[in-house]
């Protein structure tokens, strides 16, 4: 097993001053919900422990998860997590081109057997023995495997490498498979969003290669401290829906004033996601705050539960005034039931179109 | 020096520092490339998966074809299905849509020049070369100190995406009627805040002199005589290596016109075929399967599909399909946009009338820099009191065509509604023009006549040469085949 520097010694070599590691720890201990008795306690194990080395790949996808991850809110964050990851194997942003950066692969998970974290960004499809994602002439599913085989835990970066995501939506032309699918020996975390929000990546690996420990898991395998509220729980328009007050169109005066977009498909309140806390782009948005509801990307199968602007009109029955409590009751059984009917309708349609297109031309063999 | 000679076939590949994956197999006589045959290696069947859905929710299918291109995406989509509603935005609701479809454009040339395309010229190869230090300094990959700023300036000119599209990749707001989004006062003095930021960058560190003072050249004298900034840097390399000669195109040029506001584009439509200017008919173009994994015949999107041949048949070699207008090959991107609008520095960098690994460099920097300008301009005349959205009824049939510029070029969506559902919906991404593979005639796509000529040395396996010609044009290949 080869010896490694220190995450200390990384940055110190990368130019990262004293202060500047100091304030990354106080700021990583904030971000991830500690008191300011930690850092001082992650400064220490980034002093002394040996880094952990971080191989990413990419499978079926289309990048936004490293387009999201390059963009972290705080310069000084992205720039220390970047030279922690950077320094084995990435082939986004690497400089190596071709059989160069494959042989860098290789040297990197012979090098750190047992010891790197695997980090995965996309995913494989099965359909044609895997040949919808030919990586240096071999399908992304066996690069995967290969390189799962030797690692300490999987990242599954978003909702293609944790749930499946658009590319597995019916008729899933490829039949793309989350990464639990296809290694079942590892632990996984999964990290999902279309893509997840920056400070959200930034804070999951930066809490694995300080503590050298995973973060704890709901029982889907989402890091708690950013999976375990609701958009809606935590939304600013929740006021309005607690009053009764929504947007009916685009185009009208509830719109302009900010009303909630619970009757415009808004799934906010069967998101759980840190985008109404964190938000994106550096803090300054998320999609409810630029008038558009939320899509729910971080859910499983949001992708196939039926048209994302299908009016929401079960709960026309709230007067203005009612009370909160009283809603509160009433929306948590409309929700339920919209739930369910959203089951039965997703059933019943995904048996029609399987069906249709198996007669067509056989795609979907699962 | 018998194996140079001997004719040798090559994979180069896979490319990192392009946007997904990509294989070249290389066919080498001597020196230089005889054959190139583009491959690309990731399908998704996003077209498959648009069928039977309800329109609207191309919206939020299509943007995540691309994390990267995203807008475009919804651009295209939101166009083509304000086409099927018969409307069009209020002007501030195209003024916004312009606004941040032009942000991702520039965030993405800017990606290209500091991220992709720079960190090549930093390479051991080039060590004799007097650039050579201060390319490495500024620009190897991940460390350089000019990567690291372009990535703070990217972030904070996205800040824009944020306040006026909610979250960026995959922005919702953007709709057949206009934005959801009404921005206020202090969302518009955020802006030119933040636009006037990125100016500042540019001009400090990619043009060295004021945006305008880049824009007003006009000849290729002019050109090569600027030495300032980074742009300055490359012009030098371009000259040391003659890359004003490097990877020749095909000498035709297509562009869908970008930004409309009022019935206008800021890059206006067209065609240029052989030095010679024309109108763009959307109902000459044809995708071809010939060389593709795909079966069907040779049709118009409107009646193409996508259905991938299983047996993966031995002529073919790519999951991309051809897509040809009046049976030519085009090339699209940054400088043929330029080309066509009329920008005098455009012509003036043809070589043969083909561009070059020069000629499309040049070509994104001059739009970063009349981008910039044109965005001050939107962003100013925003009227905040207005109506940003118009009400769109989707209607259960009809036959509609969403075209936009993406940063790498034509990005078109082809959409029949049928009983209210999608029963087609094609998209001929730009790099599907410039990376098609052959066609039925066995004429090669844009990259593949490219790449004929590259010199090819010693032992190299994914050689210099090719990696600049290739990354010169951009790739988007997850957009490339979908």
């Amino acid at each position: 097993m080869a010896q490694l520097e220190t995450f200390y010694d990384v940055m110190r070599r990368q130019g990262i001053s004293r202060r500047s590691f100091l304030k990354f720890c106080s700021l990583t201990a904030t971000a991830l919900g500690l008191g300011p008795l930690y850092t001082a306690r992650i400064a220490h194990a980034m002093e002394t422990k040996p880094r952990t080395p971080v191989i990413w790949l990419h499978g079926l996808e289309c990048t936004c998860c490293s387009e999201s991850f390059i963009r972290s809110a705080h310069p000084l964050v992205k720039d220390v997590v970047l030279s922690m990851i950077s320094l084995d194997y990435d082939d986004t942003l690497m400089a190596a081109a071709g059989h160069q950066a494959e042989a860098a692969l290789e040297d990197t998970i012979e090098k750190y057997k047992g010891q790197y974290i695997l980090a995965v960004e996309g995913n494989p499809p099965l359909n044609e023995d895997g040949m919808f994602c030919i990586i240096g002439g071999k399908p992304f599913v066996e690069q995967l495997k290969h390189a799962a085989q030797n690692a300490k835990a999987i990242i599954s970066w978003g909702s293609c490498a944790s749930h499946g995501c658009v590319q597995a939506a019916r008729p899933n032309p490829t039949r793309a498979v989350p990464v639990h699918k296809v290694i079942t020996d590892k632990p996984i975390i999964k990290v999902p969003g279309c893509p997840p929000i920056a400070e959200v990546m930034t804070g999951v690996i930066t809490y694995m290669l300080t503590f050298d420990r995973l973060p704890e898991l709901d029982r889907t395998g989402r890091p708690k401290m950013f999976y375990s509220q609701r958009i809606h729980d935590k939304c600013y328009r929740r006021p309005h829906f607690d009053a009764g007050q929504f947007v009916e169109h685009f185009d009208d005066e509830g719109a302009r004033r900010g009303y909630c977009l619970y009757k415009m498909g808004c799934k906010g309140p069967t998101t759980y996601n840190a985008c109404s806390t964190v938000q994106w782009n550096e803090g300054t948005s998320f999609p409810i705050k630029a008038g558009h509801g939320c899509i729910g990307c971080s859910e499983e199968g949001f992708w196939d539960k039926g048209s994302w602007y299908a009016r929401l009109t079960d709960i026309h029955a709230f007067g203005v005034e009612a009370n909160a409590d009283k809603i509160g009751g009433t929306v948590a059984g409309a929700i339920g039931a919209t739930v369910a009917v959203h089951a039965a309708i997703s059933a019943l349609k995904r048996a029609q179109t399987k069906s249709a297109s198996k007669s067509v031309q056989k795609m979907d063999t699962h | 020096m018998t194996e140079s000679t001997a004719p040798r076939r090559i994979l180069a590949g896979p490319f990192n520092r392009v946007e997904g994956d990509l294989e070249i197999r290389l066919d080498i006589e001597g020196d230089a490339v005889r054959a190139a045959y583009v491959n690309s290696p990731l399908f998704r069947g996003f077209e498959r998966i648009l069928e039977g859905k309800d329109p609207r929710d191309a919206l939020t299918i299509v943007p995540r074809i691309c994390g990267i291109c995203s807008v475009s995406q919804s651009v295209a989509a939101a166009r083509a299905l304000g086409a099927a509603a018969g409307i069009s935005p209020p002007i501030n609701g195209e003024r916004v849509t312009s606004l941040l479809h032009a942000v991702e454009n520039m965030a993405d040339h800017l990606t290209h020049f500091y991220l992709f395309f720079m960190a090549d010229f930093a390479r051991q190869a080039y060590s004799g070369w007097a650039w050579h230090g201060e390319i490495s300094r500024l620009f190897q990959a991940k460390t350089g100190v000019a990567v690291r700023q372009a990535v703070d300036a990217r972030a904070q000119l996205l800040t824009i995406m944020g306040l006026l599209a909610g979250k960026w990749p995959h922005t919702l707001s953007i709709q057949p009627g206009g934005v959801t989004k009404a921005p206020d006062a202090r969302d518009r003095v955020r802006c030119l805040a933040i636009m006037r930021a990125f100016r500042h960058w540019l001009e400090a560190n990619l043009v060295g002199a004021s945006l305008e003072s880049f824009i007003a050249l006009n000849s290729r004298e002019a050109l090569e005589a600027w030495s300032r900034g980074h742009i300055g840097l490359f012009l030098r390399i371009s000259e040391d290596l003659d890359l004003g000669r490097l990877g020749p195109g095909a000498p035709r040029f297509m562009s869908y016109g970008a930004y409309e506001v009022a019935g206008t584009h800021l890059f206006k439509a067209g065609l240029n075929f052989d030095g010679m200017p024309g109108i763009l008919d959307t109902r000459r173009i044809v995708e071809d399967l010939s060389h593709s994994w795909m079966l069907g015949e040779t049709s118009h999107p409107f009646d193409g599909s996508t259905i991938p041949d299983e047996a993966m048949r031995d002529e073919a070699y790519s999951w991309c399909k051809a897509p040809r207008y009046d049976g030519r090959t085009v090339e699209v991107g940054a400088f043929a946009r330029q080309l066509i609008d009329g920008h005098p520095l455009a012509p003036a960098l043809l070589h043969d009338g083909c561009a070059n690994v020069r000629a499309r460099v040049v070509g994104r920097a001059l739009e970063l820099a009349l981008s910039v300008v044109a965005c001050e301009g939107w962003i100013k005349d925003i009227e905040v009191a207005s109506d940003f959205i118009s009400p769109a009824q989707i209607p259960d049939f009809a036959q509609v065509t969403g075209l936009c510029e993406a940063a790498r070029g034509s990005l078109g969506h082809w959409l029949t509604i049928r009983d209210g559902r999608i029963a087609g919906y094609q998209i001929v991404a730009p790099t599907t023009w410039n990376f098609s593979p052959r066609d039925g005639q066995g004429v090669p796509g844009a990259l593949e006549a490219a790449l004929v000529g590259a010199r090819v040395t010693d032992g190299e396996q994914t050689p210099l040469s090719v990696q600049h010609i290739v990354r010169s044009f951009d790739p988007c290949m997850v957009c490339t085949v979908h």
